[in-house]
């Protein structure tokens, strides 16, 4: 330290200050007028600042990223308590299941019921929609190869599709319910009538000839009956809707949209 | 009395010479503001997405020189002042020099006023730094009134000295604990 007075050390403490104030302003001016060198500097500051600001990012990141993982937990606990509970409640369901199968079993035993044959199914996929001589006809890639047989019954996600009527080694044609010439036995489901619906070429078959002594009833369920041996009695096609009263019912499909 | 034994107070004039270490740690009880401003600078400019962060760092950073120069103005140096408004220019978009000018004035103010204030309570303490506060916050809202040649927004500047008025019994009460420790650990 330079040796000097305690008087002159004073006066120079009391200077700074001023000093100072004349710099700060003398670096506006100076700023000011010129721009560049004061970005210069700001950039050069923002360098030797950027790794820690990129650490203090980081870390930032780290807690978010470790209370979004510490809220997941919470939420994942009560989620697993919910799921216990259900798997406790299906448990118990579980058991009613197999008690009414063994039920059911002894029941059949008792009766000497005779099971009904399994119906084997094989998928395909519907890749054309040309009819030939049909108006409403879909071609699907499975044909005697795959074991498919003219008269099978296509069924779609929803019910009943239409039967097979032509078939190749790897290709089958398959008529569909709406079409003109389809006529096939169903049962109404409800008021247990019988009926033939027919298909007229639109998405919305026809419902003929049912006793009428039975009126069906609006919104019940068709399905197939096993009328003439054609098809498996019990398969869902759709629900009855008459558009206007005393005029011919029509039946809703839910698994065609041709 | 029994007198103490020890050399120091046979002679309380001459004082044994400072170990580094003991030099070391006098430093850092003088560097202990301006370190506390520098890290508070870096800590608002990183992108941390912190609400209304613009305004609370001029206003953390004008109480804190204000509470220091007030108090303590050995850990508050002009010098000191000056670099840390610099730095925050620097680091922050305000034009070059600015903060450095208005935080000087701030100091300034503390320093020459501490005589005359120190005896007065807490809230009266409280309102002048109120002023000074309004006083800075106006200022920097002229002077950039006065580079953009334009009238800018009133709100912001009187939201920042709202904000700085605020942020200053919290932090004045974490200051005087700081003190406190400081203080107890110099003469036990």
């Amino acid at each position: 330290m330079i040796p000097v007075s305690i008087q002159m050390r004073q006066a120079l403490g009391k200077l700074v200050l001023p000093l100072l104030v004349l710099l700060s302003i003398g670096i506006i001016i100076a700023g000011q007028a010129d721009r560049k060198l004061a970005d210069k500097a700001r950039m050069t500051v923002a360098d030797g600042l950027a790794p820690l600001w990129g650490l203090m990012t980081a870390a930032q990141h780290r807690v978010q990223a470790v209370s979004t993982n510490l809220r997941e937990a919470g939420r994942m606990a009560s989620e697993n308590a919910r799921l216990q509970t259900e798997n406790d409640n299906l448990r118990r369901w579980y058991d009613v299941a197999v008690s009414l199968t063994r039920e059911n079993d002894t029941l059949k035993t008792a009766l000497h019921w005779i099971p009904e044959p399994t119906p084997a199914f094989v998928t395909g996929r519907v890749v054309a929609d040309s009819g030939g001589i049909y108006a409403r006809a879909v071609l699907l890639v499975a044909g005697t190869d795959s074991g498919v047989r003219v008269g099978n019954v296509a069924l779609a996600a929803n019910g009943l599709a239409g039967r097979v009527t032509e078939t190749g080694a790897r290709s089958s044609r398959i008529l569909l319910i709406t079409d003109i010439a389809s006529r096939l036995p169903v049962t109404l489901d409800a008021s247990h009538a019988t009926a033939i619906m027919g298909g007229d070429n639109t998405p919305l078959p026809r419902l003929m000839y049912y006793a009428q002594d039975t009126r069906p009833i609006e919104g019940e369920r068709v399905v197939t009956s096993d009328q003439a041996g054609a098809f498996p009695a019990g398969l869902p096609i759709g629900r009855c809707i008459t558009c206007i009263p005393a005029s011919p019912l029509w039946c809703r499909l839910p698994s065609l949209t041709t | 009395m029994i007198p103490d034994p020890s050399m120091s107070a046979w002679e309380p004039e001459i004082r044994p010479r400072q170990t580094l270490w003991q030099r070391l740690d006098h430093g850092a009880r003088h560097l202990l503001p301006s370190l506390f401003i520098a890290l508070i600078i870096i800590f608002f400019s990183a992108p941390l997405n912190i609400p209304g962060a613009a305004e609370l760092l001029p206003a953390l950073v004008i109480a804190t020189v204000f509470f220091w120069s007030f108090w303590r103005p050995t850990g508050m140096s002009g010098l000191a002042v000056f670099l840390l408004g610099l730095f925050m220019d620097l680091v922050g978009f305000t034009p070059l020099g600015v903060s450095a000018f208005i935080l000087l004035l701030v100091h300034g103010v503390a320093f020459y006023a501490r005589f005359g204030l120190m005896r007065l309570n807490f809230l009266l303490v409280w309102g002048v730094f109120a002023l000074v506060a309004a006083g800075a916050c106006l200022l920097q809202w002229g002077l950039a009134c006065l580079f953009r040649l334009a009238m800018l927004d009133i709100a912001p500047a009187l939201f920042e000295s709202l904000l700085t008025i605020g942020v200053y019994p919290p932090l004045s009460a974490l200051f005087s604990w700081v003190l406190h420790r400081l203080d107890e650990k110099e003469d036990p």
